[in-house]
């Protein structure tokens, strides 16, 4: 596509498509003779004329790209380009932040209302009561220590008379989005007004954008200061860790994260009664497929395969569910902590590996080290 | 033969690789496009047989072909075609399609009408510049 929009070609425009020239062979023209015969019925009857080959000048067209089918997928065809591009529409008008985007993320949102209270100890002696969303973030206020600057940046976004002058400096902007004209256009013609097309499309996708984060600022507002902080901290980390209940941030996937807990130590025993100290682990699952737990650190288990980082716990009869929800997140955790705390039994010598030494089988990962 | 024995004939002979044939037009377009030539060449095909004529032979000189890599089929504009198709109606004759460069087009029809039965072989192999002065001293020698 770009080889032809910085060639020195021609393209007709006509009816919302591109035609580029022609190019012949004997059979290729053999068809066009037949194509362009006089007297030929129409090749989709019934539906609206869309010509496949144009006679322009005396030359010949054949359609080949739906423009509106490339503007619209052009954040797939060139994901380069069209970030290059968004990323110097948003620099040219302060846009970089998006900490709007990741408030609004429904899995964050589970993780920190849903499934963290259910983890963590909320109330102080006998007192057992729900705990409401504000009362979460007071509570994660409290516990984690804040930095200054997330304060200073809270009182920021509550005040969005900035933003709603940026939303109505970019709806003057805006421009109106106008199909080429019909007819010849040399490459450099429709390269100018691809690239205009498609900041038209960057400035409405952005003015949506900001349109619902100056509904979530609007929100804020009538929430506390600290609250905001609190929420700007997370988003802007992406990690938190209170009473060894956590997540963080993939790197890879945008927007997806580990939930994890941490089993502490735990002394499991062997056949012959003798007890094994095992060190404190992350057991974790992701909010992307597959939904298994799986130990974050190095470790070593009879439920473990190897003695390596990121591995699924060995559960037999546990079945995966198919999405990411508050309650299917607190079972895998609670199944993936109750399986390495309590499955092993020193009877059955159940799992990949046993704690004690046999010689029954080459033994491949070694538990003396953890013998008490 | 049952029916099923011709059926299965069908299928094994459709499912064996066919060589790729040389294709007159495919080789002259090709041509064409490398040499970038022009309307102009067909005057100089006209006047061929014209220049070959006299002293414009020289017997010493020996050319080789020149080794040339074809696409596997080719599509032109417009005035490629027409200059492709007009050279392939101004020649016409079973040689063309071996042609290497433009020498060996103007070359093609005068070789052609001394000798019409060269070899497939032979005609990859040598230039025809090289072939038409070798059956140019034959035809010489037998008068």
């Amino acid at each position: 596509m770009w080889q032809l929009l910085n060639s020195d070609m021609e393209f007709l425009v006509e009816s919302d498509f591109i035609y580029l020239p022609l190019l012949l062979d004997p059979e290729i023209e053999k068809e066009v003779q037949a194509l362009l015969r006089p007297g030929r019925p129409t090749e989709n009857p019934g539906h609206p004329v869309s010509k496949t080959i144009i006679t322009h000048q005396d030359k010949h067209f054949v359609k080949a790209l739906s423009i509106h089918s490339v503007l619209e997928n052009y954040e797939v065809i060139n994901a380069y380009d069209y970030k290059r591009r968004r990323k110097e529409f948003l620099r040219k008008y302060q846009l970089t932040r998006e900490v709007e985007g990741i408030l609004l993320d429904d899995t964050l949102k589970t993780i920190l209302f849903q499934v963290m209270p259910y983890f963590i100890r909320k109330n102080r002696g006998l007192q057992r009561n729900k705990l409401t969303d504000e009362e979460i973030l007071d509570l994660v206020g409290a516990t984690i220590d804040i930095p200054a600057k997330y304060y200073k940046e809270a009182k920021t976004f509550r005040n969005v008379e900035h933003l709603k002058a940026l939303l109505k400096g970019l709806e003057n902007q805006k421009p109106i989005f106008k199909p080429p004209v019909n007819g010849l256009l040399s490459a450099h013609q429709l390269r100018d007004w691809f690239h205009e097309a498609v900041h038209a499309k960057i400035l409405a996708h952005e003015h949506d954008r900001l349109t619902k984060a100056l509904q979530i600022r609007l929100q804020f507002r009538q929430a506390k200061p600290e609250h905001a902080a609190t929420l700007l901290y997370i988003a802007d980390t992406g990690s938190m860790e209170i009473d060894g209940f956590g997540f963080t941030r993939k790197i890879a996937y945008k927007g997806e994260y580990y939930v994890y807990k941490r089993i502490g130590e735990y002394v499991l025993k062997d056949y012959s009664a003798r007890g094994y100290l095992f060190p404190d682990c992350r057991v974790a699952v992701s909010t992307y497929t597959p939904y298994r737990p799986f130990v974050m650190e190095k470790y070593k288990h009879p439920f473990l395969l190897r003695h390596k980082s990121g591995q699924e716990i060995c559960m037999k009869h546990f079945v995966p569910p198919n999405e990411f929800t508050a309650e299917n997140a607190i079972r895998i955790l609670e199944e993936g902590l109750t399986a390495l705390r309590y499955g092993y039994d020193a009877r059955r010598r159940n799992g990949y590996h046993t704690l004690e030494r046999t010689w029954v089988y080459i033994p491949t990962i070694d538990f003396e080290d953890y013998r008490i | 033969m049952t029916f099923l024995q011709h059926i299965r004939n069908e299928r094994a002979q459709q499912r064996k690789k066919k060589p790729l044939k040389r294709d007159v037009f495919n080789q002259i377009c090709s041509l064409v496009r490398e040499y970038d030539l022009k309307e102009n060449f067909l005057s100089v095909l006209d006047n061929v047989e014209v220049d070959l004529s006299g002293d414009n032979l020289k017997f010493t000189r020996v050319r080789l072909k020149t080794s040339m890599e074809n696409s596997l089929f080719s599509l032109a504009t417009k005035d490629e075609y027409s200059l492709t198709m007009s050279i392939i109606g101004k020649v016409d004759n079973a040689y063309l399609k071996f042609a290497n460069s433009p020498a060996e087009i103007l070359l093609c029809g005068p070789l052609y009408c001394l000798n019409p039965s060269l070899t497939n072989q032979k005609l990859m192999r040598y230039h025809f510049e090289t072939l038409f002065l070798h059956e140019y001293a034959k035809a010489n020698r037998e008068i």
